[in-house]
């Protein structure tokens, strides 16, 4: 074939018809992709959204009573998913047989171990992690506070059943925060502190 | 899960998942139907590829109603056998599965002819051997990556689509602002009006360029919300093709090229149409419009002929994956005998089926390569077969297989109405006659029987006009029809009569699975307030 090329022929018809055409498979393909949500899929938009607003800003709570490192490590992961501000706190409750600002080096150094491996979980999941260590007369008292000033949007606790109290089958302190914080409160129970009714009986 | 329990198909293909489904298998179709419609209809093209248009249209919505209403994989060959029963299902399985092995063969052969725009050394017309050992290797190697188990993902299907989309919309809206002239294409219609033998010839090849519709129902199993998606995918697919089909045949009628023609075989003048539609270029004729475009044309000649060849390929696999999986479906319904589900113990693959139907891309392959590689064939073809071309051949048995399949479907689609009319559809087809049957309220549609006496025009336009595919196509079914009758008489099923099937603890199951809850409680409320008509009636 040669390469002499010829004139270009534009028409209005032909104008016209491009126009036409690219419009016509441009629409087609918008309506396709854009089909009425059902309910099931309306329920899971909503939840989605709930969930934007839930994990702004965590606050992560430790304490003698309340194990929460496994939680750190899922905290973490939705802190990096969801880029939410992260907090980990550690509360060391001082009785009311001591000032306020008694020296307690056991709890002291128990929060400087929680702290540190939240900070490594922190950092292995690539997300950036604020911790500090409150003494407080009441742990429920001190997180209440704390997530007020903070604004936080989540609070996790993790329990392991302790089952001391009465109607507290997950402790005193994180039955308290759940029941009166006005933010969420996710509490994590590891499955081993768990205890079934009745054992399966084996073949 | 449970041991007990089957593994279900996960459902995550999305809109756009089921679009690039359809689109890779129907979206190559006008690559290849455009050069054979050219060459047989010349100047009523654009007309042919209306007329098969309207039927496509028509069998577009019947698919569309039926894949909604029963989100199940098996497509045509489900809804025929639970319209009409079980022989008719297994013949509409059967067409389909002819069809899926010409879409192996006719597809990897136009694979190779898109590819010989840039390597020369396999074209047909000047290396019939070459270009006969690349598409036989092109089958057996999609085979064994089928039997492997490795398949293109949904991912590549889709981005493949969307390339080509966008470089079909550009060849053809820069070659309708830059080349397109209405008085030329006036004059090439009044002055190269086909006879009505070859007009027929051309409407039964142009259906060739809409069929692979299927595959969305196919897939219909893994589609999330297959009773709201399938309804949108199918006419945008549809609508998009259609737009394609009869924008290229005008396109090529009314153009005016960037490029002289080159003159034909006995040194004369040729129009645009008639060099596209000649037998050494109709396997390729996208791919030259796509270089007679002004400006775009320079690059497009580089990059069509390989985005061409990539969306045949897929088309040929899709053949090779789904006529595995209908021998299959059809095995499980003891339609076929039970070898069809054997799999592979280490890959998984129903290697059976693969192995056999791609067999069968293989001797309808040889048989369209021989004229061109023995002239004595090609003499004995000329005498007996009008001198039809290899990818003639191919093209007949692919319009047999589709017509008579589709045939079928309508069929089912007018039974279903009737007989089925508490499934909920979400979508319908319009223009339909409310009617009472069988004590139910029933509506009869009216676009199935134009679609039907539209398909069985070309049906009979395709055994009138193609010698191969009038004796060939029927052999097909025949010799399916005895292989029915035997394996069907050897296990002790009915032959003429249909099996026993709870269909309506079936439909609730396919809902539940598909995930429509809610047209799963529309069903069930609708059987609820029939059995209570009956019950008041009775009393």
């Amino acid at each position: 074939m040669t390469t002499a090329l010829t004139a270009v022929h534009p028409t209005v018809a032909g104008a016209f018809i491009a126009l036409l055409i690219a419009l016509a498979i441009f629409s087609t393909l918008w309506w396709m992709l854009h089909p009425p949500a059902s309910f099931v899929q309306k329920l899971a938009k909503e939840a989605e959204s709930e969930l934007e607003r839930m994990v702004g800003s965590i606050i992560v709570v430790f304490s003698p009573d309340i194990l929460s490192t496994h939680m750190m490590a899922l905290a973490a992961k939705l802190a990096r998913g969801e880029r939410s501000e992260l907090l980990a706190v550690y509360i060391v409750e001082v009785p009311y047989t001591l000032p306020p600002d008694a020296e307690m080096p056991i709890e002291e150094r128990e929060a400087l171990d929680a702290l540190g491996a939240a900070e490594t979980i922190a950092t292995n999941n690539g997300v950036s992690l604020r911790t500090e260590t409150i003494k407080a007369r009441s742990t429920k008292q001190a997180v209440l506070d704390l997530a007020k000033r903070e604004k936080a949007n989540l609070i996790i606790l993790g329990s392991f059943r302790e089952g001391k109290y009465t109607g507290a089958p997950l402790g005193r302190s994180i039955e308290e925060i759940a029941a009166d914080a006005k933010c969420d409160v996710l509490i994590g129970v590891e499955g081993k502190h768990g205890t079934l009714l009745y054992e399966e009986p084996t073949p | 899960m449970s041991k007990d329990q089957k593994p279900e198909l996960r459902r995550s293909v999305t809109p756009w998942g089921s679009f690039s489904w359809g689109y890779s298998d129907v979206g190559a179709d006008i690559f290849v139907g455009l050069g054979l419609v050219l060459g047989a209809a010349a100047g009523a093209s654009n007309v042919a590829f209306l007329f098969a248009g309207i039927v496509y249209i028509c069998i577009g919505l019947a698919y569309t109603e039926l894949a909604a209403t029963y989100p199940v994989a098996g497509g045509g060959q489900y809804f025929v056998l639970r319209g009409l029963g079980d022989i008719f299902g297994f013949i509409a399985g059967w067409a389909v599965l002819l069809d899926f092995t010409i879409d192996i063969a006719l597809f990897a052969w136009s694979c190779v002819d898109y590819l010989s725009e840039l390597l020369p050394m396999v074209s047909s017309s000047g290396h019939p051997w070459a270009h006969f050992i690349l598409t036989i290797g092109l089958i057996v190697g999609l085979c064994v990556l089928n039997v492997i188990g490795v398949r293109e993902s949904t991912a590549f299907n889709g981005f493949v689509s969307a390339l080509d989309i966008v470089s079909e919309t550009a060849i053809l809206t820069l070659g309708f602002l830059f080349a397109f002239s209405p008085h030329l294409l006036v004059h090439t219609m009044q002055t190269s009006w086909p006879s009505p033998f070859e007009f027929m010839k051309g409407i039964s090849l142009a259906i060739v360029s809409f069929v692979g519709l299927e595959s969305i129902s196919q897939a219909a199993e893994e589609t999330q919300r297959p009773a709201s998606i399938i309804p949108r995918t199918s006419v945008a697919l549809i609508l998009t093709i259609l737009i394609f089909a009869l924008s290229y045949s005008n396109l090529a009628l009314g153009m005016h090229t960037w490029h002289p023609i080159p003159l034909d075989a006995n040194g004369h003048a040729q129009f645009f149409w008639q060099y596209l539609g000649n037998t050494e270029n109709n396997g390729k004729a996208v791919a030259l419009i796509a270089k007679q475009v002004p400006y775009w044309g320079a690059i497009a000649a580089f990059y069509v002929p390989v985005l061409g060849a990539i969306l045949l390929l897929i088309s040929s696999n899709s053949g090779v994956f789904g006529s595995s999986r209908i021998a299959y479906a059809m095995s499980s319904g003891r339609l076929l005998p039970s070898i069809f589900q054997r799999v592979h113990p280490k890959f998984r693959t129903p290697t059976v089926s693969l192995m056999v139907f791609t067999g069968v891309a293989v001797i309808e392959v040889v048989f369209a390569a021989l004229p061109s590689l023995n002239p004595a064939m090609a003499t004995l073809y000329a005498q007996h077969f009008n001198g039809e071309s290899g990818i003639d051949f191919l093209g007949d048995l692919y319009a047999f297989g589709a017509a008579t399949s589709y045939s079928f479907v309508f069929v089912a689609l007018v039974a279903l109405r009737l007989f089925d009319p508490l499934s909920p559809r979400k979508f319908k087809i319009p223009l339909n006659i409310p009617l009472k049957f069988r004590g139910e309220r029933a509506e009869f549609p009216l676009i199935a029987v134009i679609g039907f006496i539209g398909i069985v025009a070309i049906l009979v336009f395709t055994m009138i006009t193609h010698p191969i595919g009038r004796i060939a196509g029927p052999l097909w079914i025949v010799f399916g029809i005895l292989l029915y009758f035997v394996y069907r008489k050897r296990k002790g099923l009915p032959v003429l009569r249909s099996s026993k099937r709870d269909w309506r603890t079936e439909q609730t199951e396919i809902l539940r699975r598909a995930g429509e809850l809610e047209l799963m409680d529309e069903y069930l409320e609708n059987l609820k307030a029939s059995e209570q008509r009956r019950a008041e009636a009775n009393a």
